[in-house]
């Protein structure tokens, strides 16, 4: 669904018999450009990747790139692509160190979504988004219209506005995600590199798992609510592969609103803060510390508190920095005494 | 309030309605030559010539914003102004309140509602006539309001009594409220913010075919409201006045009433909630023409339309890199404007 389809009128020859489709399509995703052989087509885009019930189609790399949001920007740094890019837009928090100085060449077009016409005027050939909203008339407009103009369109298959079309969130599919976009891009070669590093990565310290034994509970925001790492998202994925076990894996979603009673419950051994601008670790640390009941949690107590960006924990490339952030602080003494 | 209401008769309305229309067309023009784009106004020129059939060299892009984002958007800001003002209008009028404006009978709730859940659900359906998902299910939210507001006011006779049909929007845009919040609070971040963004209104989604749905509507609507105006008139007096001056006024309401909701409902689709125009623009214009509808039902469009325009070039045009909401540029805009108006009526009777 999320991997790479034949252009619908394809002129090509049939590479794989059907049956062996999905596996064909992974494997393709994985290795392969499915550019035209020597077929006479030469309308036939170079390179077709079906995105949300959108198939995007592009004949050639992108030399126009517009990124909205903060998730889509990091993903074209990570693949070395600024030159590809003509502007990004609305940042979540700051961009990774790793690509900071990338962001910084590049033009910001708006600090939250620039207007359709603004975005028009740069002439981008493609235009990414991580959010819905990012294809919304208040932003870049409905993906139709885009084709319309003959500019390309991607969104984070995590945020297709069908419920039918979102894929269930795990490190393959986080992986899928920086594929397409490396294969959109042109820069299969350097996507590729980049899955494998952070694949060795998680092997690494899965094989450690240095979290082993520790109950967890991952809060996002909201003091009176709190809202929770669930089951099926970036955190149950980042959790995972330290080992640790999240206190709200069995709520169903990715985020989930729980409350403090049920966190007194629970207990955990260890509280991942995220790190937002609208809602800063530091605040919630002060709030655990202070409100009466929650003073006595055992991680409270123990100042058992690790602190990850928000932008590393929505599904995208930098899951695996948060893997490893939480793996330092855990080594630097910041877990449970 | 009540000085709102019977407010007398303005100097010179037939004048009014003129410059009123003088100031639209110019306003219009304006409208698609201002914008984010840095574009001359002979690069618009040139790209409405363009559209025209000329050979100007002018490209795709440039053309497509001008003819196909700032001219549907003024085209949308002049239906869903002058529409909102005269359904507002004519349900002050039909309900003798003088806060009536044209979500009164649950639509906005309804059309929050739908869009909640629609959003909430991911429900990814195609549009329909132009008009996006979530304009259908505003569209379809609003209906269902509406529907049940008819239903819960209707008196066994088949009669709609005011009174009933008031409490009823009430009850029903409360319970739609309360569950969209719910959504709202359940849904994902980004959902959320989706939501919230429509509740503010915009015009930046009007596209031509959609506008030709809404275009129709709307000059319906004006039609069917003005053939009324003299019951209109006569409802100033009381229902029972009314009545022995010769009006049907359980058959004209009911009319009534379904005209301008079912505008509404198309309105809410193409603009999402636009607060205000509708409550306001109507007491601006009685300043102006008085109270008989003939005249004051169009001042109301003209002035509502001239109002949105404004409103949405502001929107589009204040910040150097991103969009306004609609709706609250139209209140900034237009409580002093009304204030001023007022409070000089106020100060002029003592």
């Amino acid at each position: 669904m999320h991997t790479r389809v034949p252009p619908p009128p394809s002129p090509l020859p049939r590479r794989f018999p059907l049956r062996a489709l999905p596996l064909a399509l992974l494997a393709l995703t994985a290795c392969g450009d499915q550019t035209p052989d020597s077929g006479p087509a030469p309308a036939a885009a170079a390179v077709t990747v079906a995105n949300c019930g959108h198939t995007v189609a592009l004949e050639a790399p992108p030399q126009r790139v517009i990124t909205l949001n903060q998730g889509a920007t990091e993903i074209v740094l990570a693949l070395g692509a600024e030159e590809q890019l003509v502007g990004t837009a609305y940042l979540d928090d700051e961009v990774s160190e790793a690509w900071a100085d990338a962001y910084a060449r590049v033009p910001v077009l708006s600090e939250e979504y620039p207007s359709r016409e603004a975005i028009l005027e740069q002439r981008p050939d493609l235009v990414v988004g991580s959010y819905a909203s990012a294809f919304t008339d208040q932003a870049a407009g409905d993906r139709e219209s885009l084709d319309g103009l003959g500019i390309a369109s991607y969104l984070s298959p995590f945020a297709c506005p069908d419920d039918a079309d979102v894929p269930e969130i795990s490190w393959d599919t986080v992986h899928r995600q920086i594929e397409e976009l490396a294969l959109l891009l042109g820069r299969e070669e350097e996507g590729n590199a980049l899955v494998e590093e952070q694949r060795a990565v998680l092997d690494e310290i899965r094989g450690r798992a240095p979290a082993e034994g520790l109950s967890v509970l991952w809060w996002d925001n909201d003091t009176d609510t709190p809202m929770v790492g669930a089951g099926e998202g970036g955190p149950q994925l980042i959790l995972d592969a330290l080992g640790a076990a999240n206190v709200f894996a069995d709520l169903s979603g990715e985020w989930a609103t729980t409350s403090w009673e049920s966190v007194l419950e629970a207990d955990p051994d260890l509280i991942v803060l995220v790190d937002a601008s609208w809602d800063t670790a530091e605040e919630k640390t002060a709030f655990l510390r202070e409100d009466p009941a929650l003073r006595d949690l055992t991680a409270v107590r123990e100042e058992a508190f690790i602190t990850v960006p928000f932008s590393t924990s929505t599904p995208g490339v930098r899951n695996v920095e948060a893997v490893q952030l939480i793996d330092a602080q855990l080594a630097d003494g910041g877990g449970p005494r | 309030m009540s000085v709102l209401v019977k407010a007398r008769p303005g100097a010179a309305p037939r004048l009014t309605v003129l410059v009123g229309a003088a100031a639209l067309v110019l306003s219009a023009a304006l409208g698609v030559v201002i914008g984010t784009a840095d574009l001359s106004v002979a690069t618009v020129f040139r790209a409405v010539a363009a559209q025209l059939g000329a050979e100007t060299g002018i490209d795709t892009l440039t053309r497509h914003i001008v003819v196909d984002l700032r001219a549907p958007r003024v085209a949308a800001a002049i239906l869903t102004g002058a529409g909102l003002a005269v359904c507002g209008g004519v349900l002050q009028s039909l309900t003798g309140n003088p806060l009536a404006d044209p979500y009164l009978l649950g639509l906005s709730s309804g059309a929050l509602l739908g869009v909640s859940l629609s959003l909430f659900f991911g429900l990814g359906a195609a549009g329909v006539a132009g008009f996006g998902a979530t304009s259908v299910a505003a569209f379809l939210g609003s209906l269902a309001a509406l529907a049940l507001v008819f239903a819960l006011a209707s008196a066994r006779t088949g009669a709609l009594p005011t009174s009933r049909l008031v409490l009823a929007g009430i009850a029903v845009g409360q319970l739609g409220s309360a569950v969209a919040s719910g959504l709202v609070l359940a849904s994902d971040r980004d959902a959320a913010r989706r939501i919230t963004e429509w509740t503010l209104g915009s015009v930046a989604g009007a596209r031509w075919n959609s506008l030709a749905v809404t275009a129709s509507v709307v000059a319906v609507t004006l039609a069917v409201v003005l053939w009324y105006s003299r019951d209109l008139d006569s409802f100033a007096f009381g229902e029972r006045a009314a009545t022995s001056l010769g009006t049907d006024v359980a058959g004209v309401r009911r009319v009534l009433y379904c005209a301008v909701s079912l505008c509404t409902a198309v309105l809410v689709a193409q603009a999402g909630i636009v607060g205000f125009v509708g409550l306001v623009v109507p007491h601006i214009a009685r300043f102006l023409t008085g109270a008989g509808h003939l005249r004051l039902l169009p001042a109301s469009a003209l002035l509502g339309a001239l109002l949105l325009v404004w409103t949405d070039v502001l929107c589009r045009s204040a910040l150097p890199d991103r969009e306004l909401p609609l709706g609250i540029v139209t209140a900034v805009l237009g409580v002093p404007v009304f204030v001023v108006l007022f409070r000089r009526r106020g100060g002029a009777r003592g």
